[in-house]
């Protein structure tokens, strides 16, 4: 019913044609399955929650040149001035910024160094008990960190005694839902977990240890310091705005840098990613774009070269829907052998990129949407240059030229 | 001949119009996708400083204990010690050397007009402005002496004297760095390498510094490193002090050896004196290695041509491929239809070569024009990047190599696919063609 044979018989004839259609389908099935892969992959990870109000965060730096001035002093005192700003929830001087890609990163383990025993990576920040109200989380389990557990880091021997980590972190070394109470050891210093936050990412959200994070209830004061300050939604800006006026009053001797909103930080953390996702997209768009007017090109011109032949079948009396019929077969064919030789290409490629890139396996229900999707691209550009056809009088035939 | 081949190709393409313009569209597509991703990859690849990148060496060497292991391919960190810098830096011999880190300081003039920034600056020795070829408009580095001594002195570039005090002939002026009064005693020309090859901890095509501080300073003034350091192993640092006799690495140490001889001798002496340091209960392993690696190895070493940079070049050249394949098909349809002239111009005599040679010369024009359009639209793309991605910004641009590469590969590309269709045109007896008519 298909008129399959004589289809075929007329591809055999002309069958470079068909070649090419087949390449093409199949090296665009290859590439727009992988990169869609590609892309879904980068859009889980940009879509996780990090567990913080990006939006009401922002950081800034102070960079102090005068020896004098007593540091420890003025981060309290900056401290204070920027919870007093009307807009402000909380604010805190961190040793670093979580999503930012920099900061310190180590291994806590279950015995003290040098002993060997489990380690997980993961990344800290310190700071005193005004940390995780200013980050915008609380502990699911156990208690928030209070003044009597921050150690101001000087020339006495005080170290920190407890910590507060991620669900992910103490769920790796003590295994799901345990670890509160727990000892765990950083360096040669036992910590005690005394709280559990469900969600926080670290500053490199992007990497295997991404969501192991501890924060330590310590006060180191250098030169150097790194501010983190919430506001109210919607009050950010304006906050930001006078931030700079602000802590220079008073205490001039010093450069704040770099105020910059924790979204911000963190898009420029994934600014790499970003790039390659629309890169990928914008790759995908044109090659369809490309394909689909390589079908059309080349169905219209298949079908100007047989005006004489369809006018004949016309005038024998194939209907229209023959005519239709006969190229939308035609190209059904061709699709099919390219998605099959595609399918193969795909799965090829798919484990070359694995193989020398760090990219996810490629799912086979990607390539199956792919092939559906271009099986119907392929019809729909086929469809109107056979419509035309359908349209060519009988009576060409009968003309000479 | 070959005008008139190119007259004929101009009519050929203005007889069909359609088909014209979607071949054309075809390869600048193509040409602007895969120019886009490749200028990236070019610029991230190119040799930073082609007249000596094979006589300029990172050192690296193997401190840590037997077993502890490193993300590098061969476990060997990246940076060095303090100490290590310091007794390297004393090795005899006549060749140029540097160690160096990354930092940084508010600078101002401590008038009340200045008012005070922060700028990065590169700690390190005074044989760093030779070997990476640096140019000096006004006086010059630092002297030795004034190196051992840790005096207050600085080098700054063009750019930042002119920022500070509106003109470059600034040598024997004051800045102040924090609350340190430094002498400027040279200038150098602006020097912005595209990738900072010479350190690429702290990303590799970050702007190279402004600001150069003898790297005595580290100890006379505590100057701590604003890019990474790293621990092997658990030691207590309280103090700057510690972490300078401490094995943690964040050092970083360049050599500059002219000859195979040099470099062999160099090596050896690195063997030494992890043997001596051995005695001293350092360097605790059965074999003792160490890295001596020119610029571009040390690029390929440090990863500097990204992952996803190599598999978006990789899948262009595939997506050129279709658009081949394309103009391949539309060229068939095109030429096989224009098989009558061509028996005609045969009749009266034009050779096959002379019809095959006329219909490359007509691809040769497509791919000309469609690789025009490419860089047009590789421009576009390369616009694009640059501002999703800021960091990109000076490696987001054609050089002319790309910009006469892009119409040469349209052109390959084009031919590529013209061989089959001109030569099955130039094929067709002239007798059935005539026929017909």
């Amino acid at each position: 019913m298909f008129e399959l044979k004589p289809t075929i018989n007329a591809l055999m004839r002309s069958k470079l044609g068909a070649v090419l259609l087949i390449l093409q389908l199949a090296i665009t099935l290859a590439i727009v399955s992988n990169a869609v892969s590609i892309i879904q992959d980068r859009m889980t990870y940009l879509n996780k929650n990090t567990g913080y109000p990006e939006d009401d965060i922002f950081k800034f730096n102070s960079l102090n040149f005068d020896k004098q001035s007593d540091l420890l002093q003025q981060v309290e005192l900056d401290e204070q001035k920027l919870r007093g700003i009307t807009g402000v929830i909380d604010a805190v001087a961190i040793s670093s910024v979580p999503l930012s890609g920099s900061g310190s990163s180590g291994g806590m383990q279950l015995k003290p160094e040098p002993q060997e025993s489990k380690r997980s990576n993961m990344g800290y920040v310190t700071g005193d008990e005004h940390v995780l109200s200013t980050l915008g989380v609380s502990v699911s389990e156990g208690r928030d960190f209070t003044e009597a557990d921050v150690v101001v880091i000087d020339d006495s021997d005080a170290r920190p005694s407890v910590v507060i980590v991620s669900r992910a972190l103490s769920d790796a070394l003590f295994g799901a839902g345990k670890g509160l109470g727990e000892t765990i050891y950083w360096g040669a210093d036992p910590l005690s977990i005394i709280g559990i936050v469900e969600t926080m990412a670290n500053q490199w959200p992007k990497s295997s240890f991404g969501e192991k994070m501890a924060i330590i209830p310590m006060l180191r004061v250098g030169n150097f310091q790194k501010y983190l300050v919430r506001t109210a939604p919607g009050e950010r800006a304006q906050v930001m705005r006078q931030i700079e006026e602000l802590m220079l009053s008073g205490h001039r001797d010093r450069v704040i840098s770099d105020i910059t909103g924790l979204d911000q930080k963190k898009a420029r953390y994934d600014a790499k990613d970003v790039l390659m996702m629309r890169m990928l997209i914008t790759l995908i768009v044109v090659l369809v774009i490309v394909t689909a007017l390589g079908i059309f090109g080349l169905s219209t011109f298949n079908i100007s070269k047989r005006t004489k032949q369809i006018g004949t079948r016309r005038a024998l009396g194939a209907r229209k829907s023959a005519i239709v019929r006969y190229f939308v077969v035609e190209n059904a064919l061709i699709c099919a052998m390219g998605l099959m030789l595609g399918t193969a290409a795909a799965v090829l490629l798919g484990q070359q990129l694995m193989q020398w890139y760090s990219v996810p396996a490629l799912g086979y229900s990607f390539i199956a949407i792919t092939a559906g999707l271009l099986l119907m691209m392929s019809l729909l550009s086929v469809l109107m240059p056979a419509l035309r056809a359908a349209n060519i009088s009988p009576s060409i035939a009968t003309r000479s030229v | 001949m070959f005008t008139h081949y190119i007259d004929l190709a101009w009519r050929s393409l203005r007889q069909t119009p359609m088909v014209t313009f979607l071949m054309i569209l075809a390869i600048a597509i193509g040409i602007g996708v895969t120019m886009t991703t490749l200028s990236v990859y070019h610029m991230m690849s190119m040799d930073p400083i082609p007249q000596k990148s094979n006589r300029l060496f990172a050192v690296q060497m193997q401190t840590m204990d037997e077993g502890e292991t490193w993300q590098t391919e061969d476990n060997i960190p990246y940076q060095l010690t303090y100490p290590d810098a310091i007794n390297l830096q004393a090795l005899p011999g006549d060749f140029a050397r540097a160690a160096m880190i990354r930092s940084g300081f508010s600078v101002h003039l401590n008038t009340p007009s200045s008012k005070p920034f922060i700028e990065n600056a590169r700690v390190t020795g005074r044989d760093f402005f030779s070997m990476f070829d640096l140019t000096f408009i006004h006086g010059g580095a630092w002297t030795e002496a004034q190196s051992r001594s840790a005096a207050p002195v600085v080098v700054i570039d063009e750019e930042m004297a002119q920022q500070l005090f509106g003109k470059t002939d600034v040598v024997g002026e004051s800045l102040f760095l924090g609350e340190r009064r430094q002498e400027i005693v040279g200038v150098t020309q602006k020097w912005r390498p595209t990738i900072k090859f010479y350190d690429l901890n702290n990303g590799s095509f970050g702007k190279a510094e402004r600001l150069f501080v003898p790297f005595s300073h580290v100890k006379a003034y505590d100057v701590d490193t604003w890019g990474n350091t790293n621990a092997w192993k658990f030691e207590e640092t309280r103090d700057f002090n510690d972490k300078m006799n401490s094995e943690m690495v964040w050092i970083q140490f360049w050599v500059q050896l002219d000859t195979p001889a040099q470099r062999q001798a160099y090596g050896d002496m690195l063997m030494a004196y992890m043997q001596a340091q051995q005695k001293l209960g350092r360097f605790n392993r059965e074999e003792l290695s160490y890295g001596l690696q020119d610029v571009n190895a040390w690029m390929n070493y440090n990863d500097v041509i990204s992952e996803d940079n190599k598999i978006l070049v990789g899948l262009s050249f595939m997506f050129l491929a279709v658009c081949v394949a394309n103009i391949l098909g539309l060229l068939l349809a095109k030429f096989m239809r224009r098989a009558a002239d061509v028996g005609v111009r045969r009749a009266l005599g034009a050779s096959k070569r002379q019809v095959f040679y006329q219909h490359l010369v007509e691809v040769g024009l497509l791919g000309l024009l469609g690789g025009s359009l490419g860089v047009l639209f590789a421009q576009l793309g390369l616009l694009g990047v640059r501002q999703s991605y800021d960091y990109y910004e000076s490696l987001a641009n054609m050089d002319w190599v790309m910009l006469l590469s892009a119409p040469a590969i349209a052109i390959s590309a084009c031919i590529l696919a013209g061989l089959y269709p001109a030569w099955l045109v130039c094929r067709t007896t002239p007798a059935t063609h005539l026929k017909v008519q």
